[in-house]
């Protein structure tokens, strides 16, 4: 049935839990491309006919195409946006930098849509307190306390307090830092939160 | 102890045009304590504060360029680097808070900015303006490369602003009545309800629809809760 | 909003403590603390409070409402009435929690206090859902929330305001594709 490959589409997504990010599907997309192609064809015979021969009859196919086109139009842009949401999403999950796996999901316009995000999104930040800059991705969380202990999961090397002082970031070291720095870091998996 | 810090209590002037009055930088955090709020709140878009924004970020450089000079360790200076913690904290939850709205509802946004008459305030800062109108080409170019113009001629453009759904103002909120209201209309649900009016009393908290209340919460006299 | 985000606001309230060092006045942006002196009681910012307390630099004296007797009173009032009746703190339930996680040993009849102040919430959030219900089942569009607490509204927040727009939407019997939420509405 027309429209069917475009919500198979959608489904793929829907069946992915938020945030997850499936492999972009270029060949369904194409398919949907053809048989919009397909119909567009067919209408445009069949409006010249029915304009040069008079044929009503055809006006309700003419009609029922458009809406299937009208259908899968929607239903790409849908699938389209949906994975810009989860693309934006990733950025603030992992920062700047995405790991080559989930690169790997994305096609290239997406790549050239998240470097634009990035650019933006780094100079909306940068305008802040002339010229000084905020960065708004970190401070996720409302500060609990000062200091929270963590312990290394890779080796990350030197890595910068606010206070001037530089950590060495090695694996299983453990470490007593202030919990706004090392938010980012618990979330990329170099450092675990040691609950005591 | 250094005296680097003691010099804090001090008043902050506003821009010497304004006629507003000198607010204390205890009154700016609440300021951006119910900004805060309201825009986390709100179903729509809020009318931008970045003058608080900055006069927030002012004290925040300000306060950590004088920690530099304390020794590390000192318990004065970890009581304010905690405050600052804090109040960075409400800040970016604040900006993070319209950006998600910026982006979520970018056409619409840029749309109310087009029609904005002038003299009326804007909705975004000019940096946000900035912000909604690259994402916005950033996303139209985007599904015209991979997939609208790979379509028939007469599909090759989506209407982003019938796309993309729009604020739902008709949202119910939770308010607290900061100055006394009198005779807001209450509309009815359903067809055999009627309309009336309810009085607001200072310090009261409700339940109702955004739409009612919207005007108050730009206006201040109420705070979305 | 997120729990931790209420008990973000909720430690900025005031409390007394005793400190056990001498420090001057503090210019905090948000105004001023201090100054300290030791066994002289003080009023700070809750957060600050259980910093010192972590680092034991004070004993935190507890708030005059967080005691057995008044506390059984309040519980006594919140059953028999039904309305939200007045709370000692509009942050009684984070407060409660925060202070006797980290600072049991400075409140009195600690496990006491605790079981009675999540009598109070029960009753309180059993009547809240009652509401609930009724606001929904009568298509009311405004009620009055006196008394109730933000800890309170976040617990039915999501649950109520999404059921509120979904019954909005389908009464109002928008048309999916009509003008709104192509994308969202596949």
């Amino acid at each position: 049935m027309f429209g069917e490959k475009a919500v198979e589409l959608i489904r793929e997504l829907h069946r992915m839990s938020d945030g997850q990010l499936p492999a972009f599907n270029e060949d369904g997309l194409r398919q949907v491309l053809q048989e919009m192609e397909a119909l567009y064809d067919q209408n445009q015979t069949d409006v010249n006919e029915a304009k040069a021969e008079g044929r009503a009859e055809l006006i309700p196919s003419i009609k029922l195409r458009h809406c299937c086109l009208l259908r899968n139009q929607r239903c790409l842009a849908a699938y389209l946006y949906d994975r810009l949401l989860r693309i934006r999403a990733l950025r603030w999950e992992y920062g700047s930098v995405l790991p080559p796996n989930v690169r790997f999901h994305m096609c290239a316009e997406e790549l050239q849509w998240f470097a634009q995000y990035k650019k933006s999104l780094a100079s909306f930040m940068r305008s802040f307190g002339g010229g000084e800059g905020l960065d708004i991705t970190q401070d996720m969380k409302p500060p609990k306390s000062l200091y929270i202990e963590v312990r290394c999961l890779k080796d990350h090397g030197e890595f910068e307090i606010d206070d001037g002082t530089v950590v060495l970031l090695k694996k299983n070291s453990q470490h007593f830092l202030p919990r706004w720095k090392c938010e980012q870091l618990i979330r990329q998996g170099v450092l675990e939160h040691v609950v005591s | 102890m250094s005296d680097a810090l003691s010099d804090h209590g001090s008043d902050i002037q506003q821009d010497d045009s304004q006629e507003e009055d000198v607010m204390t930088p205890a009154e700016l955090i609440a300021k951006l304590e119910e900004a805060w709020l309201n825009e986390k709140f709100s179903p729509e878009l809020l009318e931008n504060k970045s003058e608080v924004v900055e006069c927030v970020m002012e004290q925040l450089t300000h306060m950590e360029s004088n920690l530099q000079r304390v020794k590390k360790g000192d318990v004065k200076a970890s009581v304010h680097r905690m405050e600052i913690d804090r109040i960075r904290y409400v800040l970016c939850s604040y900006l993070r808070a319209r950006l998600q709205k910026i982006e979520r509802f970018f056409p619409h946004v840029l749309e109310k900015e087009k029609s904005r008459a002038e003299g009326e305030p804007s909705l975004l800062s000019p940096e946000e303006y900035a912000f909604a109108k690259e994402y916005y080409a950033n996303t139209e170019t985007y599904l015209k490369t991979v997939a609208l113009k790979r379509m028939p001629a007469n599909l090759q453009t989506v209407d982003l602003l019938k796309a993309v759904p729009e604020p739902c103002v008709d949202s119910f909120v939770f308010l607290r009545v900061k100055e006394r209201q009198e005779n807001i209309l209450v509309e009815p649900e359903t067809d055999d309800q009627r309309e009336y009016v309810v009085d607001l009393e200072e310090g009261s908290q409700h339940l109702m629809r955004y739409r009612t209340i919207a005007p108050l919460v730009s206006s201040g006299a109420v705070q979305l809760i | 909003m997120d729990p931790s985000e209420v008990e973000f606001l909720a430690e900025k309230e005031v409390v007394k403590i005793i400190p056990n060092f001498s420090l001057d006045k503090v210019y905090l942006i948000g105004g001023d603390l201090g100054p300290f002196n030791p066994g002289l009681p003080v009023d700070v910012p809750v957060w600050l409070a259980l910093n010192l307390k972590q680092r034991q630099k004070c004993r935190i004296v507890p708030p005059d409402w967080m005691d057995v007797e008044k506390l059984e009173e309040m519980r006594e009032l919140e059953r028999k009435e039904n309305t939200f009746t007045p709370v000692p703190s509009p942050y009684y339930m984070e407060l409660t929690k925060l202070l006797l996680n980290h600072a049991s040993d400075n409140i009195p009849k600690a496990d006491e206090i605790r079981t009675l102040v999540k009598d109070i919430w029960d009753t309180r959030i059993a009547k809240l859902r009652l509401s609930a219900d009724s606001f929904i089942t009568q298509q009311e569009a405004h009620a009055k929330l006196d008394n109730l607490t933000l800890m309170e509204i976040n617990t039915i927040r999501t649950f109520l305001l999404d059921s509120l727009n979904c019954m909005y939407k389908l009464r109002s019997n928008l048309q999916p594709g009509s003008s709104k939420g192509q994308f969202t509405d596949y």
